[in-house]
């Protein structure tokens, strides 16, 4: 059983997509508890391609990739649960990401949302020009608990402090808490909006958010 | 220019254009517009599933063909004509365009904030001052502005300068008061035909059309205004890690907005800007000055000449101090565009299109007039190889020793300033160490701040006629923009 584990995390480390998906459902034939090859095999394997490529280790294809063979790993693993209706997995936090009104920019959002799915969380992006409202309705939709947008001009930054307004007026401000992101924001915007928390990086934004839901299950 | 860079063959060139249009004909490009659509399925493109357009080659070669600027030349036109740019094959030197960009960095106290009104002024008054720099680019995006960013980025800039000013814009809505000062400036919308307004926009890889493009695209065309095409393909991001690819990637995706403007407004003028970045994989950043763009800057010459349109070649260093990162980064990015025949650079300042600096004007210069020297390469003939003088210098003899030199000869004097490009208000310090302590020890960014305050107090850019003060007075009415 040990064996089945390390060799779905070696397999992630060695970014060898091929390998996850055809470890994972041999090892669950095997007798491998499905929830042991997520929480053991796969999430730990993506933590620490995550720390190697915060230390600079590796680079970002390699974190991408890694997080993709982890995900085709966890999709497998979700499948078995759901037939053989084993007490699902409760994802480690509900987000709800996109980027505003007026700006089509994609790849920092869509690097946040690969690691944090890998990571165990639930992602529901909305996608890119998405107006404040939209992020709003997502967020009540998916009792979200932590609402990302990212913006990367100084023209469209504007609306993320339209989320914070809607949300307001949503009557949810005090039940999510907001992170903003892009290169058209600083942490001196992130102040002046109101939001709770500012990623100067795509990799920073995922630490931030997995801190929060760690300080939150304490 | 006599100095020619060549890092690919012409049948590598082919290659590289055949697959564009191979991306062209079979992969296609999403087009987030019906009524472009619609035209493009008109004039013989085909329309898949998921508003994917696919381009015949028949079809770019007719939109090739009506591009009047197309193996001829293509001008950015200044308040004063003399100083219009004008890209060609017969160009004496390669342009260099200046950029305004979001924040200002201070040189003197390594400080960083967002840029000023007075910043921008400032900036653009140094740029009309100094001759290597030919035109001014505007994209500050200044929160400030609100929704007429464009707009007031213009007539900042053209109150400042006589030379080319072009803007990057997302609005159309900004386009009309800019048409309008455009065509005072010009001397009526006649005229502005004649010596169109030059407005840049993005297409987004990989090959996409976007709504906010499309819209820019229309507009262009609706106001007869000479687009600039951008495409921006990061290297491992949105375009393929290989230089190949990512070249065939950027012809195909600049084809085909030169199409859609064709067959919107055929004869409507249209040139490219493209930048080579690559996504780095350590920082998950977007760099322009990196080994990849060093490379890309070699071949860009050679392939504006192949599609026989310009291609504007920014270059932005990501050093976020006047350091030795940003001096290695500037000249390495500028020195090959410049060798392989690159027609007109646009260069930012620093931090990763994020800041400018005035002080680094002062070493664009310096390095311009290097790089310019360069091209024009070694004269050789009887003059040049001097045998005569030096038999001369040789000839005189003194208590049995050769005692003759160079400097008192006519023929230094004829060469040594043709051949050098010495400066007498030089920035770059020459001096023996002592004299260097003497003058106060300073740093190039202490000289050259010096120099910039000098500039600013002396400079005066020409003034705005009357009448077209009132037009602008009529512009802010009209559409709601406060005074600048």
């Amino acid at each position: 059983m040990a064996d089945y584990i390390e060799s779905i995390s070696e397999a992630v480390l060695k970014y060898d997509v091929e390998l996850v998906k055809k470890l994972v459902p041999e090892a669950v034939e095997s007798g491998v508890d499905p929830i042991l090859i997520m929480n053991e095999g796969l999430s730990n394997a993506i933590i620490e391609i995550g720390d190697k490529f915060g230390r600079e280790e590796i680079f970002l294809v390699e974190l991408m990739i890694a997080a993709e063979a982890c995900m085709g790993g966890v999709d497998i693993v979700k499948k078995i649960i759901l037939e053989k209706k084993v007490d699902a997995v409760k994802p480690k936090g509900v987000i709800v990401i996109g980027t505003v009104e007026g700006d089509i920019h994609n790849i920092g959002k869509d690097i946040v949302k690969t690691l944090l799915e890998a990571a165990g969380f639930e992602v529901h992006d909305i996608g890119v020009d998405q107006r404040a409202q939209n992020f709003v309705k997502k967020a009540i939709e998916v009792n979200a608990k932590i609402v990302a947008s990212s913006a990367l001009l100084t023209t469209t930054s504007p609306n993320q402090k339209a989320i914070e307004v809607e949300l307001k007026e949503a009557g949810i401000r005090d039940k999510v808490k907001t992170i903003i992101g892009g290169a058209a924001t600083n942490a001196d915007w992130s102040r002046e909006i109101g939001s709770d928390y500012y990623a100067s990086t795509a990799t920073d934004g995922v630490k931030i958010i997995k801190k929060y839901f760690e300080d939150v299950g304490k | 220019m006599k100095a020619k860079l060549e890092v690919l063959s012409k049948d590598e060139l082919d290659t590289i254009y055949q697959t564009a249009l191979k991306i062209l004909e079979k992969i296609g490009v999403s087009i987030e517009d019906e009524e472009i659509i619609k035209l493009l399925e008109k004039n013989g493109c085909k329309a898949g599933s998921n508003k994917i357009v696919y381009f015949p080659e028949k079809v770019i070669d007719r939109c090739l063909k009506s591009t009047p600027n197309r193996k001829g030349e293509t001008t950015l036109c200044g308040r004063d004509p003399l100083k219009d740019v004008v890209m060609g094959d017969d160009q004496k030197y390669p342009y260099v365009i200046s950029h305004v960009l979001m924040n200002y960095f201070e040189g003197l106290t390594d400080t960083y904030r967002t840029i000023t009104k007075e910043d921008i002024r400032k900036f653009v008054t140094i740029s009309d001052y100094l001759d290597t720099i030919d035109g001014i680019w505007m994209c500050t995006l200044m929160p400030d502005f609100k929704e007429m960013y464009t707009y007031c980025e213009y007539e900042l800039a053209v109150r400042s300068t006589t030379k080319p000013v072009c803007v990057s814009s997302f609005e159309p809505s900004a386009i009309p008061p800019v048409y309008d000062l455009a065509a005072a400036l010009a001397g009526g919308e006649e005229e502005l035909k004649k010596r169109p307004l030059t407005v840049a926009f993005c297409e987004i890889s990989p090959l996409t059309w976007n709504k906010y493009g499309c819209a820019m695209l229309k507009a262009t065309a609706r106001w007869g205004i000479q687009p600039v095409i951008t495409v921006e393909t990061p290297m491992g991001d949105t375009g393929p890690a290989t230089f190949a690819g990512n070249i065939a990637q950027k012809i195909a995706e600049l084809l085909s907005g030169l199409v859609i403007v064709q067959l919107l407004k055929e004869g409507l003028p249209v040139f490219f800007v493209v930048p080579l970045e690559v996504f780095d994989m350590r920082t998950a950043q977007i760099c322009l000055a990196s080994r990849g763009d060093y490379v890309w800057a070699c071949a860009v010459g050679q392939l504006e000449d192949y599609l026989g349109i310009p291609i504007i070649s920014p270059i932005s260093p990501d050093s976020k101090l006047l350091d030795m990162q940003e001096a290695y980064e500037l000249s390495f990015s500028l020195i090959p565009r410049i060798l392989g025949g690159n027609k007109a650079t646009v260069i930012h300042g620093l931090d990763q299109t994020h800041a400018i600096n005035n002080e680094l004007l002062l070493l664009m210069d310096e390095m311009m007039i290097s790089v310019r020297r360069m091209l024009e390469g070694i004269d050789v003939n009887e003059e040049t190889l001097a045998f005569n003088v030096l038999e001369e210098v040789a000839g005189k003899i003194e208590n049995d020793r050769r005692s003759g030199h160079f400097l008192n000869q006519r023929h230094t004097l004829n060469w040594y300033v043709r051949e050098h490009r010495p400066r007498r208000d030089a920035v770059i310090d020459k001096y023996r160490r002592e004299k260097w302590i003497e003058n106060g020890s300073k740093s190039f960014v202490e000289r050259a701040h010096e120099k910039i305050l000098e500039i600013l107090k002396n400079h005066k850019p020409e003034p705005l006629s009357k009448e077209i003060e009132s037009t602008i007075n009529a512009i802010h009415k009209k559409y709601n923009i406060p005074d600048l």
